[in-house]
């Protein structure tokens, strides 16, 4: 037997047709204008995991990239200044080899101490160099100078070191203590610059062949050793800075990475969804007719 | 023994009368095509019992029965008890995917994941705040923006938390309102016992009452949407009415035994509403997901700030509760009295991606879970429940085209009829006025 079609299961129908077209359609513009294709996490609840861990993955690698080049302007900085206390030491060099010759009288000798004073502040204000508001050679004291200039040769700074991240679980040491290389001046006996430029400037003012036999031997050999700690310094910067511009590298290629990863996770394919958009508003088009057209048919129509 | 001469007007008259009672029912029916719950009615007709008409054959002597025209035996309503049970059931199992899918949407969006705003992408602003804060340690600005995303953060968590327990108040408030003693079911329960009632005095008098009975199949399919009904129909039409479950029928016979024992696995709207509320139900589970993660949240980022906690929290209710508790300069970033330290800070932005937004990430995962499941559930039991409606229609709906048909053919049987009826008349007229008047 053929089932009974009453006009209240075709208007229902009907209704039902136009209803859940309209639905689709809603979703489909939806995604067309917002360009996501998940709108909730129901519509796709794995995706929606996946997108908030990718979103977070993304947002951490920026920050990784801003760490990395604030730590390559703090090592460029570090850099000059390692760069110009190098200069100091070989302008110093210079001086006690001249001081040690004998051609010198007494205000030539403390003509070139005087000048051995200047160059040892300069190497001071150079340790004393600061990045954004920081003192770079401070340790962890980055508010704290690391030496006074035209004051005491003691180190303000302590052995600390401070941290970048700079990638997934990898940190970078940036902070350096000048005290290293400078040292504590007169009479530490720590060898360091300071003490060296000091002592370089005490056999100056002496002037005598013990002295200047000391400018040529103890001072000259400890000039040596302080420009190899200066030299494995500015290696050290110049590797970090190396290390640095990988890690760029590598972050922006993950960035990469990741942002594809996002995009085919929550975003709509736009040719598709609108492919989609068309064929769903002919779907709803037809319900609408249907409605428009077939639910007014009916037997009264044809009968006197 | 002849046939009586009036007899045939009464043949044709019960002919009139039988098409103008089925004319009746056709015109109640295009009357009620749209009224919900009417089952289209048909008058069944049956002949009237012969008159025995004895030796009627001049030959053989042999009598004849003569039919003695039609009658109207009762009216029926056409409908099928078979899906009616059928409709009921999915009309439980639909309005409780309905009900979950509805309230766990709401939970859904207030979750505004995935997007800009939601809470995920807060969290990825406080790491990187961190982040800053361990580049800048000594910058007020950066203190600040630390524990503006961190009471951003906590306020959006508590917000949530909020957002869960108002949909759990609001189920449990909807159960009791429904389930009240002036509720929608104590009523249509009352109701249905005071139909048994006229029902049976009805079916007791011989009559069908159709639209008593169909008042009631309304009732019963209204119940059929709180919880799973079970109808069991007893002498003279009466039923005894089984809801959600329960051992006790809520409805038998004109008694209703109030109040009626509901669980989880009632069905129906009331069903999913015990489902969802209460401290075991499905919302109170996301409030313990959510109360896992802002615990593990605070937990793992006060463990990194040694000297003042970050986020203060009750324990058992962390998400409820959650607030930042530490000013900007209370903010450690590194070992004390070393203000460029910034280990602190650097463990704490690497929390990014961590086992606490693991959690949330896994939490907003959990929702949508529950919330595909319940839609899909939804649109499986809405799409049985219109094809048993449509099967219930199919039988019980009144088609217009149909009655258009039987109006026809019952005003032709009436015209017939009335044309027999005259027919008789010439003939009873022939026989009184022109009959032994020869001659005159």
């Amino acid at each position: 037997m053929t089932d009974r079609i009453t006009p209240a299961m075709i208007s229902s129908s009907t209704l039902r047709s136009i209803e859940s077209s309209m639905a689709s359609l809603d979703k489909t513009s939806e995604q067309l204008s917002s360009g996501k294709s998940i709108l909730q996490p129901s519509e796709n609840p794995f995706g929606t995991g996946r997108a908030i861990d990718l979103q977070s993955a993304l947002a951490g690698l920026s920050s990784y990239s801003s760490n990395i080049q604030e730590a390559v302007s703090w090592e460029s900085t570090a850099s000059s200044a390692l760069g110009s206390i190098g200069q100091v030491v070989q302008q110093v060099r210079e001086i006690a080899l001249e001081g040690a010759n004998g051609a010198q009288n007494e205000s030539d000798l403390e003509n070139l101490a005087v000048e051995v004073e200047q160059l040892t502040e300069a190497v001071k204000s150079d340790a004393n160099a600061q990045y954004a508001g920081a003192y770079i050679f401070s340790g962890t004291m980055t508010e704290t100078p690391p030496y006074e200039v035209s004051g005491s040769d003691a180190y303000k700074g302590n052995e600390g070191s401070i941290g970048r991240t700079i990638g997934p679980g990898l940190t970078i040491q940036i902070g350096a203590s000048a005290k290293a290389l400078l040292g504590e001046g007169a009479g530490s006996g720590d060898g360091k610059l300071l003490e060296t430029l000091r002592n370089v400037v005490t056999n100056l003012r002496e002037g005598t062949p013990a002295a200047r036999e000391a400018l040529v031997g103890g001072d000259l050999e400890a000039i040596e050793a302080n420009s190899q700690t200066l030299i494995a310094m500015q290696a050290h910067v110049g590797a970090t800075i190396d290390q640095l511009r990988t890690a760029e590298g590598r972050i922006e290629q993950l960035s990469v990475n990741t942002s594809a990863a996002l995009s085919n996770t929550e975003n709509a394919n736009i040719a598709q969804v609108s492919i989609q958009y068309a064929s769903e508003q002919a779907g709803y088009e037809a319900a609408l007719k249907a409605g428009a057209s077939i639910v007014q048919m009916s037997l009264l129509q044809f009968l006197n | 023994m002849g046939i009586p001469t009036l007899q045939g007007l009464q043949t044709t008259l019960s002919g009139l009368m039988a098409n103008q009672a089925s004319l009746d029912v056709v015109g109640q029916n295009i009357a009620n095509a749209n009224t919900p719950g009417y089952a289209r009615q048909t008058a069944v007709l049956e002949t009237a019992p012969p008159l025995s008409v004895q030796a009627l054959s001049p030959v053989t002597g042999a009598g004849a029965q003569l039919g003695r025209g039609v009658g109207v035996q009762t009216i029926v309503n056409i409908r099928d008890s078979y899906l009616n049970a059928q409709y009921r059931n999915e009309n439980s199992a639909s309005s409780s995917a309905s009900t979950l899918a509805e309230s766990l949407e709401q939970v859904q969006s207030a979750l505004e994941e995935p997007s800009s705003s939601g809470l995920s992408s807060q969290l990825s602003t406080f790491w990187g705040a961190w982040n800053d804060l361990a580049s800048a340690p000594t910058s007020a600005a950066a203190r600040e923006a630390v524990v503006s995303a961190g009471s951003q953060v906590a306020g959006t968590i508590k917000q949530l938390s909020g957002q869960i327990a108002g949909a759990s108040t609001e189920a449990t408030e909807r159960y009791e309102s429904l389930m009240g003693e002036s509720g929608e079911v104590h009523s249509d329960a009352e109701q249905i016992a005071q139909l048994n009632g006229q029902i049976k005095v009805s079916e007791q008098a011989g009559q069908q009452p159709n639209e008593l009975l169909d008042r009631r199949e309304a009732l019963i399919d209204q119940l059929s949407g709180f919880a799973e009904v079970n109808v069991s129909e007893g002498e003279y039409a009466v039923v005894s009415l089984s809801f959600g479950g329960g051992g006790t029928p809520l409805v038998e016979g004109t008694t209703v035994n109030w109040p009626p024992t509901l669980s989880t696995s009632s069905g129906g709207q009331l069903g999913a509403l015990l489902q969802l509320s209460g401290p075991t139900g499905k919302l109170a589970g996301l409030q313990e997901a959510l109360d896992g993660f802002a615990e593990s949240l605070a937990g793992t980022v006060n463990a990194l700030q040694p000297s003042t906690p970050f986020f203060s929290y009750t324990a058992g209710e962390a998400a409820a509760s959650i607030a930042v508790s530490a000013t900007p300069a209370q903010l450690q970033t590194g070992g004390a009295g070393e203000p460029g330290a910034n280990e602190y800070a650097l463990a704490i932005a690497a929390l990014r991606g961590g086992q606490a937004e693991q959690q949330y990430s896994a939490f907003v995962t959990g929702v949508g879970s529950s919330v595909q499941a319940a839609q899909a559930a939804r649109a499986n039991s809405e799409a049985m429940l219109n094809a048993v409606s449509a099967q219930r229609q199919s039988v019980s709906g009144v088609s217009l085209d149909e009655e258009m048909t039987n109006l026809m053919t019952f005003q032709r049987g009436y015209e017939a009829s009335a044309r027999a009826l005259t027919a008789m008349d010439q003939m009873l007229e022939q026989l009184i006025e022109h009959t032994g008047t020869a001659g005159l």
